[in-house]
């Protein structure tokens, strides 16, 4: 159990788990107030990182280039959410070469004299993760893998973890406000009973009732990434008092938006759960974190609580959860994300009258998966070219 | 003007989540006589009726009507404060005012006046009005994002795709971004506009004094009331934050309705009357409007034959979005911690009303 409360200064902290140079580089600075500049901070964040300002788009010129992109694009045939590559002006040095599903779709770059080292991967390309290594192989000359979305998940596989020698960065920080939104939402939800307006509302009744304010109350955060950062943000706004969970307690240590830090580990889940009035889940699925919110957890919940789920359906067992709904322990939950997604008509949640659900879209703006590929066309790929470190480097073994 | 000070400091109004308790070395110099015009068994008037008052102060008596109160054996004490919680005030009020010349100070419990406002009141330049503003701005802040979510992620698709077990995906609108037009720019419109701000929105204010807020680090632009129609067309969420007041009623007419910006959403949280609700009913039946977030109306409670009910595009609670546990126990004891020990060293008072406008 690691517990780390703030204010307190930064102890160094021998790293005891798995490390790449990857994840070496990161940790000196761990957020973007730090480093607005971006020297050393590796993260994007769509509100506060600075477009194009250094992102070397600008500053392209022959001179400053080191190396050429030549892109191949892993994606659905009619995604136009990436048009900016496949149909944009890409930045000085870049080159798409082509773009397919399969990894036949390639066939005829197999043989010719200009070969692909960067693999750009969408979700929406059926079958990646077995598509993504057939393409890794064929094509050794690859030397940076970018997914256009967050959850890496559906990539992950043994065959994928050969390759983790290979750079591979991600949509990190692209989607996170729009997730904190339905986060304070869902919280209010509950908050002012909007079920019982509905029902109100249905019936006619004017009836004046209690409702709670958020001011003063607790939010867990599970997984504080920069979903999780993004819900600190806004509630700490709100007057709510903050615990975060994360693998690495100490890169938030002087982070102004927590008031307590806890590393993983059950004892400090199970605290979490004791403590917090919301309880927000925004965990990336990895194979440490699948289940990780069982039973157990749900046992010690505070009475009441309300549960939150916007990270991946996989790190909830989602039996206990219904159980602990059905039992009154929790007071409900909002839930975008599931183990099977559609959510199939049988699941249990459907009927359950505490149970706010969406269908994964509560990042799903318009311009969302446009805005992803802009950042990898905008950011990313200039900074390749130049010769500078990318930005959201995760790692293709744990996971996230 | 006085600028605003968000960090407490300033003297005039009180506000929950920011100002700082009240502590004085000064000493008592008068008492505090106090009458209750209200029901004598509201336990949210404990803090006054069983509380601790400052040396020398005292209840003289508690009372609903004029009959409740023996007029010959109070005018021998002299009252001086009256504190108001009931909900029908004005007729008795000014009975009270009558028969103890030495009152000087009213308190209501509530923020709003409107239910006490009078030309009698109006006319009395002896009595200082305050009231309970700052006490409940920040629950009605939390209204009123939930309000814009509710729209923006389209909650109600979702409780009807939740009835038909139906996984549709469908795109979100982002409130970052968005604009907050903010009519009534006192205490509440603030708490909202802090808010609103948290999530990347731009917020404009619109208020009868606007260079009070010139310089509010957490509005963008500032309008005055000449402005309304613009701000209109500006906002993709209007927030009626206002006090009602003649200068008020039916503001937000049929003309203001018409220059709303596309899909633009409505929140009121500040009294029924500012909004033409028959333009406004127009306006969510037609597509004007995208929806409204209604936590008062003309007539409260709102009568089962209003169109209201029955619109689709409305979210609407029964005026209780600051109706929590603990607020109006909490506004009683502003009364008692802040209010009352000024008064009984001589000090300004906060939260003091204009009698003439009405808030």
């Amino acid at each position: 159990l690691k517990v780390v409360s703030r204010p307190s200064p930064i102890n160094p902290i021998v790293r005891s788990f798995h490390s790449s140079s990857l994840r070496a580089a990161t940790n000196t600075v761990t957020t973007p107030h730090a480093d607005p500049q971006l020297k050393n901070y590796k993260f994007w964040n769509r509100e506060e990182s600075t477009p194009g300002q250094f992102s070397y788009l600008l500053d392209i010129s022959p001179e400053s280039i080191r190396k050429e992109a030549r892109i191949i694009s892993l994606s659905a045939p009619d995604d136009d959410a990436n048009h900016a590559l496949h149909e944009g002006v890409l930045p000085m040095g870049c080159h798409l070469l082509g773009t397919g599903s399969t990894l036949q779709d390639f066939d005829e770059l197999r043989n010719s004299n200009q070969q692909p080292n960067v693999v750009f991967v969408s979700p929406s390309c059926p079958k990646a993760r077995v598509q993504l290594p057939l393409v890794l192989a064929a094509f050794p000359s690859i030397e940076w893998i970018h997914c256009r979305s967050a959850g890496i998940d559906f990539l992950v596989s043994d065959a994928l973890a050969a390759y983790k020698h290979l750079p591979c960065t991600n949509a990190k920080g692209q989607f996170s406000s729009s997730l904190a939104e339905y986060t304070m939402m869902a919280c209010s939800y509950f908050a002012k009973d909007l079920p019982r307006l509905m029902q109100q509302k249905k019936g006619k009744k004017w009836e004046k009732y209690e409702v709670e304010e958020l001011r003063g109350k607790t939010m867990g955060i599970v997984g504080y990434g920069d979903i999780g950062r993004a819900c600190a943000k806004i509630a700490s706004v709100y007057g709510m008092k903050i615990i975060a969970l994360r693998r690495n307690p100490s890169m938030s240590e002087v982070d102004p938006l927590c008031d307590v830090v806890y590393g993983t580990g059950k004892s400090s889940l199970n605290k979490l759960m004791s403590e917090s009035d919301f309880i927000v889940c925004s965990a990336p699925s990895t194979v440490e974190t699948r289940g990780m919110v069982n039973a157990d957890a749900f046992k010690v919940v505070k009475q009441n609580a309300v549960f939150i789920n916007l990270g991946r359906g996989p790190v909830v067992d989602e039996e206990s959860l219904v159980e602990a709904l059905r039992a009154g322990r929790l007071r409900g939950a909002a839930l975008d994300v599931f183990i099977e997604e559609p959510l199939p008509p049988e699941s249990e949640f459907w009927d359950l009258e505490n149970v706010l659900i969406s269908p994964h879209n509560m990042d799903q703006t318009g311009s969302f998966m446009h805005e992803a590929t802009e950042f990898f066309v905008n950011e990313n790929l200039p900074r390749f070219v130049c010769g500078e470190d990318l930005l959201n480097p995760v790692d293709v073994e744990i996971g996230y | 003007g006085i600028l605003y000070a968000m960090d407490g400091s300033n003297k005039k109004y009180y506000n929950r989540e920011t100002s700082i308790p009240f502590s004085s070395d000064g000493d008592i110099i008068k008492e505090a006589k106090i009458l209750s015009l209200g029901k004598a068994d509201d336990i949210n008037n404990e803090p006054l009726y069983k509380g601790q008052l400052p040396e020398g102060s005292r209840l003289l008596a508690v009372g609903l009507v004029l009959e409740d109160f023996d007029i010959p054996a109070l005018k021998l004490q002299e009252p001086n404060v009256i504190f108001i919680s009931s909900s029908y005030p004005r007729e008795v009020f000014l009975q009270l005012l009558d028969a103890f010349p030495t009152i000087e100070w009213m308190h209501s419990r509530s923020t709003g006046i409107d239910h006490i406002q009078s030309k009698g009141l109006a006319a009395a330049e002896h009595v200082v009005v305050t009231n309970s503003k700052g006490c409940y701005s920040s629950t009605l802040a939390e209204y009123t994002l939930m309000a814009c979510a509710y729209f923006a992620k389209d909650l109600p698709r979702l409780m009807r795709q939740k009835q038909h077990k139906d996984w549709s995906k469908y795109e979100v609108l982002e409130l970052r971004g968005a604009t907050l037009g903010v009519v009534g720019y006192g205490d509440i419109g603030r708490a909202a506009s802090k808010l609103a701000k948290a999530y990347g929105m731009k917020v404009i204010a619109l208020r009868r004094n606007p260079t009070l807020s010139k310089g509010c680090p957490i509005c963008d632009k500032v309008y005055g009331v000449d402005q309304l129609n613009t701000l209109m067309s500006e906002s993709d969420y209007v927030l009626v934050a206002a006090p009602l007041t003649d200068a008020t009623r039916g503001l937000i007419d049929a003309d203001a309705i018409a220059h709303a910006k596309k899909d633009a959403v409505l929140i009121n949280v500040g009294r029924g009357p500012i909004i033409d609700e028959d333009a406004l009913i127009d306006a969510l039946s037609n597509g004007k409007l995208k929806g409204a977030g209604l936590d008062v109306t003309t007539l409260e409670p709102l009568p089962t034959e209003s169109p209201l009910w029955e619109l689709d595009n409305v979210l609407l609670s029964p005026h209780n979005m600051d109706v929590t546990a603990t607020f109006l126990r909490e506004s009683t004891e502003f009364f008692v911690n802040e209010n009352l020990e000024r008064f009984v060293r001589g000090e300004f008072l906060l939260n003091q009303v204009d009698k003439v406008a009405g808030y």
